[in-house]
């Protein structure tokens, strides 16, 4: 694990975000290439997007817990155009956006791409892993197909 | 009924007013339009200035503040303004409720929209539109990834698609109908013909989503006068009263984080409307189903009760008209007469509202529903802008 940077480090890091206090650990655990999502010390319930206090119980005790990664797609579209971003080429074909149901609880839920396999294949249903591209030059979390354990 | 409601036809719309609808209003700010609108809404509800002392001013981009308002009507004595968000029944909500809790007898409630340069590339080469942003706005440039609001209906069409094995011409159905009754509405910016082949074959915007299953950018105002019951009916023959109306969220909203298609703000909506009324679907003459997106649209018709879930294409294609091109549920209810926000334009809600009086009071010309009494509108989609509002002919 790297040097943990300080605040005015991260927002030179991820000058794209709109990095706040109650989202900082999340950007910080990608500079590690590690999804760290908020999960309550008290009720134990993870949520996502990071939110001051547990939308359960209302503890503020809040631990970001990195998370697998794993899960399956749950909604999946492809723009054929969007945001720039420059790993992504709108005129070579659609770019997949899906939101996945992570195995760590149902309903908890994260957005991304899908790298690592032809865009037909990106389906809902499909299992899916964590892996990180570079994006601006910092870690950017997105998803390919399971590789391992893949039921 | 289960649920209090007071307001219950205590609160009338005694004036509407608008400006034309353009891709393109050319040279004029904002402000502008929402002027032209609110004098219109001030003549034909028949008030002076000095009558008006509620000004609730919607926070479109752009748009002036309800104080601005005021300044540029010089309206000599207001007790309520306020700036409610955009879509159009927040601000019917703000006004009723400032004028039952006696905050103020008359409101003039408005909204102007104008084409952001991110949609519109005429737009984006006025050099007074640049600082204009929805919502708060943010210098940071958005990402391919982000599930905001407009890709999130286009995210959870793929898992409508995906539940009830929907088709392209279960959405197509829906542009197809607003095409159709935009014909019947010179206002509408969308006048020419739209065919299932059309549809099919428009360019795709983000799959499963082409062009012509999101709503189109105009510039353009609405605005309505607003007072009670009982004054309405010194002012007009033909008040039209607000039976109810609602927002609803539930606590997971975040777009990507919804619980599910069967669980969203539409689903607050319908119960908080059922709960505070006796009318229902089978009393409305005429259905305003929001149809910012197609898939907004298709929901609202299952949600409401007129056919089950994953029903809605079917529903239209059983209840379609030949003649017209258009919907026609049991022959006799059209869904938004004027053409909606995907043809008449993104008014945001503003143009069904509009169109609901102007159907109530008679006054819908060629393509008025014979005796219409009771309107039923379903505004907003499924996150954060669900809303809900029964009118009725007095
Ligand atoms: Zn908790």
């Amino acid at each position: 694990m790297s040097e943990p940077v300080d605040d005015e480090a991260l927002v030179k890091r991820f000058p794209w975000v709109q990095i706040t206090h109650d989202s900082k650990h999340l950007f910080r655990g990608w500079l590690d290439e590690r999804l760290l999502i908020n999960r309550c010390d008290n009720c134990s319930l993870f949520h996502h997007p990071p939110k001051p206090i547990c939308p359960e119980c209302w503890s503020s005790n809040l631990t970001p817990t990195e998370v697998s990664g794993r899960g399956v797609i749950h909604l999946a579209m492809f723009l054929r155009q969007g945001a720039p971003a420059p790993d992504v080429d709108y005129l070579k074909g659609p770019h997949p956006v899906v939101t996945v149901d992570l195995e760590e609880q149902e309903g908890l839920r994260f957005s991304s791409t899908v790298v690592g396999c032809p865009v037909e294949d990106v389906k809902i249903g499909l299992e899916v892993e964590l892996t990180w591209i570079e994006r601006y030059g910092s870690p950017f979390p997105v998803f390919r197909p399971r590789t391992e354990g893949a039921s | 009924m289960a649920r209090r409601n007071p307001m219950r036809d205590e609160i009338a719309i005694v004036g509407v007013g608008s400006t034309k609808f353009g891709r393109d209003a050319g040279g004029v700010s904002p402000a502008s339009l929402a002027c032209e609108a609110a004098i219109n809404a001030i003549r034909d509800a028949g008030v002076e200035k000095s009558d008006i002392d509620g000004v609730v001013g919607v926070l479109e981009p752009g748009a002036p503040r309800a104080n601005q308002m005021a300044a540029a009507l010089n309206l000599p004595n207001v007790t309520h303004h306020s700036g409610p968000m955009p879509v159009a029944v927040f601000g019917l909500v703000d006004a009723m409720t400032a004028i039952f809790s006696g905050q103020c007898d008359t409101v003039l409630l408005y909204y102007a929209f104008t084409r952001l340069p991110w949609n519109s590339r005429s737009a984006a080469n006025d050099p007074f539109r640049r600082y204009m942003m929805m919502g708060g706005g943010t210098a940071k440039p958005p990402v391919p990834e982000a599930i905001d609001p407009a890709a999130a209906y286009t995210a959870w069409a793929s898992r409508y698609i995906h539940e009830y094995g929907a088709t392209r011409e279960d959405f197509g159905r829906v542009a197809l109908n607003m095409r159709a009754n935009a014909a019947r509405n010179p206002k509408a910016v969308m006048q020419f013909p739209l065919t299932m082949e059309d549809y099919l074959s428009a360019r795709m915007i983000r799959d499963p989503l082409c062009m012509l299953d999101m709503d189109i950018p105009v510039d353009g105002a609405d605005a309505f006068i607003l007072t009670t019951t009982e004054k309405a009916k010194a002012l007009t023959p033909n008040p039209v009263v607000i039976h109810t109306a609602t927002a609803g969220i539930v606590g997971k909203n975040d777009e990507d984080q919804l619980p599910n298609l069967s669980r969203h703000g539409q689903h607050v909506v319908i119960e908080a409307l059922k709960e505070r009324s006796d009318i229902w679907i089978d009393d409305v003459d005429v259905f305003f189903p929001y149809d910012g997106f197609t898939i907004i649209t298709l929901s609202w018709i299952e949600n409401m009760g007129y056919c089950p879930p994953g029903g809605a294409g079917r529903f239209m294609q059983e209840h379609w008209d030949d003649a017209s091109g258009s919907v026609l549920i049991n022959g006799r209810v059209p869904m938004n007469p004027h053409g909606g926000s995907l043809s008449e334009g993104a008014s945001r809600g503003t143009g069904h509202l509009r169109e609901a009086v102007t159907q109530l009071r008679g006054d819908a010309g060629e393509r008025q529903v014979a005796d219409a009494k009771t309107a039923l509108i379903g505004c907003g989609g499924f996150f954060f802008n669900s809303q809900g509002a029964i009118l009725k002919r007095l």
